[in-house]
């Protein structure tokens, strides 16, 4: 199947999100945006790449539930980490870039690690290297900096891994 | 029992968008106690995100499964899935425009990687 299809059949789904009614006419409209939306993009997105879908996408969606428990989890615990700092009487903190190494190797893979360490407590994805094994992580209490890689590994990149590899 | 429902979703939603609203003004102070760009950008998008989904359940709560329902609930998702590419974009254009690390940074294992 030709991507440009995948993509012909999503964007009318968006489009009924966005809009708030699902109706055939919101669908018809959808298309139509839909079709004239992605031509400029087109060289971008390889359209005419013929592409199989697998039965792996939907195998994989309990694991993908797991990772967005995970997520929700984690920003919550972000969002206590950084208010607890900014609203501290005197800001203590000791900053740095660390290179956290990664083992994920699709594209979609790494997106999904370098936002979800982006979104987690006191980390955020600067760079990637020009190999694509490591990523640049800004740290906001960078002490211990083995820690820190310890903690992607085990608690982030293990779920993305499972979800989207 | 229908009224005691309205009045259940309306306190979840008031709650969430205190939440919300506490988190949004942290992040706002948090964006002008911190010391540098990047530990600003901390502040922002971490802060910002489950600030905005607060607004945005609180408004699922009251209007529940309707056009401005789901609306709310997409401009979650985009939230989500926007609010860290954008925060890692500065980071690095700042990165590569020559800003400095603040005082009290203790490591830098970023500096000399890029030849450009």
């Amino acid at each position: 199947m030709k991507r440009r299809l995948i993509i012909y059949m999503g964007l009318p789904v968006i489009w009924c999100l966005v809009s708030g009614q699902v109706t055939i006419g919101s669908i018809f409209l959808g298309l139509i945006f839909g079709m004239v939306v992605v031509q400029p993009f087109s060289k971008l997105y390889r359209l005419d790449e013929v592409v199989t879908p697998t039965g792996d996408w939907l195998a994989k969606i309990p694991k993908k539930l797991v990772y967005f428990y995970v997520l929700i989890k984690e920003i919550i615990k972000a969002n206590i980490v950084v208010a607890k700092i900014v609203l501290s009487p005197k800001i203590d903190i000791k900053p740095g870039i660390i290179a956290v190494p990664i083992r994920t190797k699709t594209n979609i893979g790494i997106t999904g690690i370098a936002n979800t360490i982006t979104l987690t407590p006191g980390t955020l994805t600067v760079d990637i290297s020009d190999d694509q094994k490591v990523l640049y992580v800004h740290s906001i209490d960078s002490t211990d900096p083995q820690g820190i890689r310890d903690s992607i590994r085990d608690d982030l990149e293990k779920y993305v891994l499972e979800a989207f590899e | 029992m229908a009224g005691e429902l309205a009045l259940v979703a309306d306190i979840l939603s008031i709650i969430s968008l205190f939440v919300g609203l506490f988190f949004l003004s942290v992040g706002m102070i948090g964006l002008l106690r911190l010391p540098d760009v990047y530990n600003r950008l901390h502040a922002t998008t971490k802060v910002g995100t489950l600030g905005a989904f607060g607004v945005l359940l609180s408004i699922i709560f009251q209007e529940g499964i309707t056009p401005m329902g789901i609306k709310a609930f997409t401009v979650g998702l985009f939230i989500l899935l926007t609010s860290p590419i954008s925060g890692h974009m500065i980071a690095r254009a700042a990165y590569r425009m020559g800003v400095k690390l603040c005082d009290g940074s203790c490591l830098d294992e970023y500096a000399g990687k890029r030849k450009d």
